[in-house]
């Protein structure tokens, strides 16, 4: 548990390995939800809150089901049916509990299982963190910090595109580009300026 | 009638002329910078000036005339995008690089969005930072100053950022650009000459380029050595592109916030963002970076530094 | 059989997913840097599709209404997984340089929404045909952008060099190059008439 380790993992996370756009993992919601601010943050907060206690869960279903039962080869499965009864159960619970709240991420919520990036994260994690050897307690705490700051980025990178989606809807952007190829030329753009940190080291 | 009912955002100004003019002036404020690289570099930084500014001219021409809209090469926003392209260029490079940066920064910098005022990015910069993915090798092959043969040579920020002193250039080097770099930053005395002028004549207000510097000198005062408050902070303002981006590029209207208070908050994330990619990215140099994602941040910045109506 | 036909060829043409329904695309900008990965990773998604088809079409007055996402999931994961170990046994470098995008295929769009919106009210041999015809359509799309991505970005095509130089636009083969590249050809699908906006 080194400071400077979390650090390293929260910059390549959010600016280096940005999950959207240099992973191009979460691609779908990136385009389907970034046109209007409000229902961004929402998304974004959503993820973020998803990703974090899936990938808790993923990880110690990992190391103390998986790997004992000798069955490793089953963790596609195992993960993304743990990710959507998480999903599912959340959903319940927000909206037996507040219905405020379910008003404004529910709709958000079943999208999120076939996001891409939570899967991604917690296999990612299991790749980094669990190689033989390496201790099982600080590896499931760095999955967590792992998934907080990939869900940062996400949550960044979407914020800043729907702001800037909101602008292109004033401007007289050519007919054939207008939508989603204009989307992707901005995201290429802030592809190309993320990577201005790209071989950052403390 | 189109142009009349069009919706834009603030500055509103009255003619299509002032646009016309603000830019040519701008042009205009660039050019003891440019005849500073010209005779520091030889006539090699001449040659990418001209090549950069022509592709500009004719790609916005071409793509204009094929779009059906309406030709405006003469408003000089194309020439002031390509000279602003190779001012970000050593003087050395191939022929073809400031071509293919200009027509890269036209066409997907600003003719995508729907041409002058409505893109998001800086295009110049979005012409730099493609070259500088794309061809890091030329990006970051300088030529010594005042030799006029192809020598090449490290920039002060490349020893600045591996944390080594300046050995051979003192800060009045720094300042009259007698030292290896790109094109149009090197002089800052003719930068400021030219951001005076844009100053007093208020083209451009003391914001985005007081906080931009002011945060650079700060951060890189505190972490610029091995040991906190002891960086080497005039030479971090001196060398690389700071001046010149902070006062003619991050200062564009059309990709800058609005109100004094967004300024000053862009400005302050340029500074940040600059600062970390020297002292810590694997790039030496970060200004084109910085401005690209505050570029990225405006319409946010703007949202949340939007004046409030009272009562609201 | 005109039908099936039909059946195969809408999945290329005007339902093509990376073009038109513009589903898919983690693995279509991720693993387009070549040719070769890109038909890797389009041979596998077709593999999952079909099957997955046929299992659904086949379970479909068995699986109830309210539990069955989850079971397609579950039936996808099975030969995801599949895949999975087998392109690991018999191709590792294909495996190693497709990544997490192999597991990731449980989560494509494409073929969640075949499940869902096909196979799971179509008997069992148009399934098979549309989940052929959405996984040829898939392949092709990657293919076109692994294409040009690397052609202009590493001067070759499925791993021959045509030209000995590197001047090459390396932005190309990166993340930048990918949603450039998309942004670009939907734009001239459009167009082109090919696909509606």
């Amino acid at each position: 548990m080194e400071i400077s380790r979390i650090i390293s993992i929260a910059i390549s996370m959010v600016f280096i390995n940005n999950f959207i756009l240099s992973k191009f993992l979460g691609l779908c919601p990136f385009l389907g939800v970034s046109r209007r601010t409000q229902a961004a943050f929402s998304m974004g907060i959503a993820v973020i809150f998803v990703m974090v206690f899936s990938a808790l869960l993923t990880s110690l279903i990992y190391a103390f089901v998986l790997v004992p039962l000798n069955i490793v080869y089953l963790r596609t499965i195992f993960f993304i049916l743990i990710i959507a009864a998480f999903v599912q159960l959340i959903e319940m619970v927000i909206r037996k509990k507040s219905p405020a709240l379910y008003k404004a991420l529910g709709i958000y919520l079943p999208l999120i299982t076939t996001n891409c990036a939570v899967l991604g994260v917690a296999i990612l994690n299991i790749n980094e963190f669990f190689v033989p050897g390496a201790p099982v307690y600080a590896g499931i705490l760095y999955s967590i910090i792992q998934a907080f700051f990939a869900g940062i980025g996400f949550c960044v990178a979407l914020l800043l595109m729907s702001g800037i989606r909101e602008r292109l809807e004033f401007t007289d952007t050519p007919i054939s580009m207008k939508g989603i190829p204009v989307a992707f030329i901005v995201a290429a753009i802030m592809s190309l300026a993320f990577m201005g940190f790209s071989g950052f080291k403390l | 009638m189109r142009d009349n009912l069009l919706v834009s955002t603030s500055p509103h100004l009255h003619k299509k002329e002032s646009v016309k003019m603000i830019m040519w002036l701008v042009t205009l404020s660039l050019v003891p910078s440019g005849l500073a690289g010209i005779f520091i570099f030889g006539l090699g930084a001449l040659w990418v000036m001209a090549l950069a500014v022509a592709a500009a001219v004719i790609t916005e021409f071409a793509l204009q005339a094929v779009t059906r809209r309406k030709i405006t090469v003469l408003d000089g926003s194309a020439v002031l995008t390509g000279l602003l392209l190779a001012y970000n260029l050593p003087a050395d490079v191939p022929f073809w690089l400031p071509v293919v940066g200009a027509v890269f920064s036209i066409a997907i910098g600003k003719q995508v969005f729907g041409g002058l005022g409505q893109n998001i990015f800086n295009p110049a910069l979005v012409g730099r930072v493609f070259l500088m993915a794309s061809w890091p090798k030329y990006m970051t092959t300088f030529v010594k100053p005042m030799s006029y043969d192809a020598v090449t040579s490290a920039t002060p920020l490349a020893a600045l950022t591996e944390g080594k002193a300046l050995e051979n250039i003192s800060y009045l080097d720094l300042f009259l650009g007698n030292r290896p770099g790109c094109i149009g930053e090197v002089c800052i005395l003719a930068l400021l000459i030219g951001a005076a002028f844009l100053l007093l004549r208020k083209y451009i207000s003391w914001h985005i380029p007081f906080s931009y510097i002011f945060t650079t000198g700060l951060l890189s005062y505190v972490f610029g050595a091995k040991t906190l408050f002891a960086g080497d902070w005039i030479s971090h303002i001196l060398s690389g592109g700071l001046v010149l981006g902070a006062f003619f590029m991050a200062t564009d209207y059309v990709t800058s916030p609005l109100t004094y208070k967004g300024q000053l908050v862009f400005g302050i994330g340029c500074g940040l963002i600059t600062v970390v990619i020297r002292l810590w990215g694997g790039y030496p140099e970060g200004v084109s970076y910085a401005i690209l994602i505050m570029n990225a941040a405006t319409p946010m910045i703007d949202r949340y530094t939007r004046p409030r109506i009272y009562g609201s | 059989m005109k039908s099936l036909i039909k059946e195969f060829s809408k999945g290329i043409t005007v339902l093509n997913p990376t073009f038109g329904l513009i589903l898919g695309l983690c693995p279509t900008l991720a693993v387009s840097t070549s040719l070769f990965n890109a038909v890797g990773m389009g041979v596998a998604a077709t593999f999952v599709l079909v099957f997955s088809n046929l299992i659904i079409s086949a379970l479909r007055n068995f699986i109830p209404a309210r539990i069955r996402l989850p079971s397609y999931i579950v039936i996808i994961a099975t030969f995801v997984t599949v895949c999975e170990l087998g392109i690991k046994a018999y191709l590792p470098g294909l495996s190693k340089s497709l990544g997490i995008f192999i597991p990731l295929i449980v989560v494509n769009c494409i073929i969640m929404a075949r499940a869902e919106a096909f196979a799971s009210r179509n008997r069992i041999l148009p399934s098979i045909f549309d989940g052929l015809g959405m996984g040829v359509g898939f392949t092709l799309g990657i293919a076109i952008i692994a294409f040009i991505r690397e052609l202009l970005g590493s001067g070759s095509i499925a791993g021959i060099g045509l030209l000995k130089s590197n001047e090459f636009i390396l932005v190309m083969i990166l993340a930048p190059g990918a949603l450039l590249t998309m942004g670009l050809l939907i734009a001239l699908s459009r167009l082109m008439g090919l696909t509606k906006r």
